[in-house]
């Protein structure tokens, strides 16, 4: 017996897959942004010579990277109520807990940057009258991140990945949409292939170009790999 | 208000989160026995440049490497049923999910390793009257293997915290038995808590692991 694909329905339920489209978009964005900006405090914590910041950012790093994303965001769909206060919906308790996930990780492309920038950057700052502020900021950082960002690249599509997590605690996404759909219409088959071709549809071009920006750096000589 | 945490609650239901976990190892142990064969082998036909084959090598890795692991199990557990007309019990469909995407990641690794040896070792081999696969098999796979390890280990990790994915298709695995308990116990945080720790010390002493590997099979390029 051969199956009789049906992809028409999937058109009619535009809207719907939209909507869904529009979620897992917010949520890998607002994600994203948050993560690189807590990446950055917690790398920098991990490249500073006090030796408390350097343990509050190994503990946080290791305790991030050493659990499963998904256990995370369970963990904080239930513990945020109680720990903040305030009322937990599907869309924070995501948002919190993917920002967490990816500030980890980024936080150690931001250390091997920091780290790949050699000592005698530092010391010509100093010897300008830089204070370790500044060398960080106006010396080191501006070098260090063009090395990065093709190891960013690659952590942004491992979060757009993990959006799909937020399904598991009901938020609206494109996997949670999906589920909805394949059960409403009987026909899981078109709808989670539909699913798989849209993401690596998208996820694709995103790594051939973060290759090919690999590439152009590393002939510049100035690659860092994560 | 305050929260009153208690713990021994949960603590007497850990040998049954104890047991998912043991279910997820086995899922994790399943799907690296499909995957290394395979992605080791499309790893060596996409490096070697074999005809025809290696297009399919190469759509198959950047298909599945791009793809989202949660979104292949479901659909191995939904969809693939229903085109192969055959029910597929739920530790079958992941194991199939997790090998198809971790053998993509496999090949690429392999290839990395096999790219990592230098031009002169095939041209050595050469020189010496070998065949192509004779000098594969005895010089440059020996070599690239070598540089692998400690990468191999760090994607059995990726595997492992996959696994955790499971539970989503009601396969009987650690999250999914912690759902169970906490429902039960009505203590889903600290279920969760201690979910989070035993996969912390799982995940980190293999963490260690893979770091001692590094140390113990760098390779010092002269």
């Amino acid at each position: 017996m051969t199956y009789h694909w049906d992809f028409g329905f999937l058109l009619q339920l535009g809207p719907l897959l939209l909507q869904g489209l529009m979620n897992t978009a917010k949520l890998w964005a607002v994600a994203l942004v948050c993560g690189l900006a807590i990446g950055l405090v917690v790398g920098v914590f991990r490249t500073s010579p006090s030796r408390t910041l350097r343990v509050i950012g190994t503990f946080y790093v290791e305790t991030i990277r050493n659990t499963p994303g998904l256990v995370q965001l369970i963990w904080i769909f239930y513990a945020l109520p109680i720990l903040t206060g305030l009322q937990s919906s599907p869309w924070i308790a995501a948002v919190v807990s993917l920002s967490i996930y990816a500030g980890a990780y980024s936080a150690e492309i931001y250390r091997a940057g920091i780290a790949s920038v050699e000592l005698g950057q530092w010391e010509a700052a100093r010897a300008l009258g830089f204070g370790y502020i500044n060398q960080m900021r106006y010396v080191v950082l501006p070098q260090a991140l063009t090395r990065m960002v093709p190891a960013f690249g690659n952590r942004a599509i491992e979060l757009a990945k993990a959006t799909t997590l937020a399904s598991t605690i009901a938020f609206g996404e494109l996997l949670y949409t999906a589920k909805i759909i394949a059960e409403d219409q009987y026909r899981p088959l078109e709808t989670y292939t539909a699913l798989t071709l849209l993401f690596t549809a998208v996820l694709l071009p995103l790594s051939y170009a973060t290759i090919q920006l690999e590439r152009r750096l590393g002939k510049k000589g100035t690659l860092h790999r994560e | 208000m305050a929260y009153d945490w208690n713990f021994s609650i949960v603590l007497h239901y850990l040998p049954k989160i104890l047991e998912g976990g043991v279910k997820t190892l086995a899922l994790a142990g399943s799907s690296i026995a499909i995957a290394a064969p395979v992605g080791v082998l499309l790893g060596i036909v996409r490096h070697q440049r074999v005809p025809f084959l290696r297009v399919l090598a190469v759509i198959y890795i950047d298909f599945f490497r791009t793809s989202v692991a949660l979104v292949l199990i479901c659909w191995c557990y939904y969809a693939l049923p229903v085109l192969i007309g055959v029910n597929l019990s739920t530790f079958t469909a992941v194991t199939i999910a997790i090998s198809l995407q971790s053998s993509a990641y496999m090949a690429e690794l392999t290839r990395a390793g096999l790219q990592s040896i230098s031009v002169g070792q095939w041209e050595a081999g050469r020189a010496l009257g070998m065949p192509g696969r004779t000098r594969l098999r005895y010089i440059i796979l020996p070599q690239a293997v070598r540089r692998m390890i400690p990468v191999f280990f760090l994607l059995i990790i990726e595997i492992a915290k996959t696994t955790t994915l499971a539970g989503v298709v009601t396969y009987p695995e650690i999250v999914y038995e912690a759902y169970r308990v906490a429902t039960e116990i009505y203590r889903p945080i600290e279920t969760f808590t201690i979910v989070g720790a035993v996969c912390f010390i799982f995940l980190f002493t293999a963490s260690r692991i893979a770091l001692y590997l590094e140390r113990r099979f760098a390779v010092v390029e002269r």
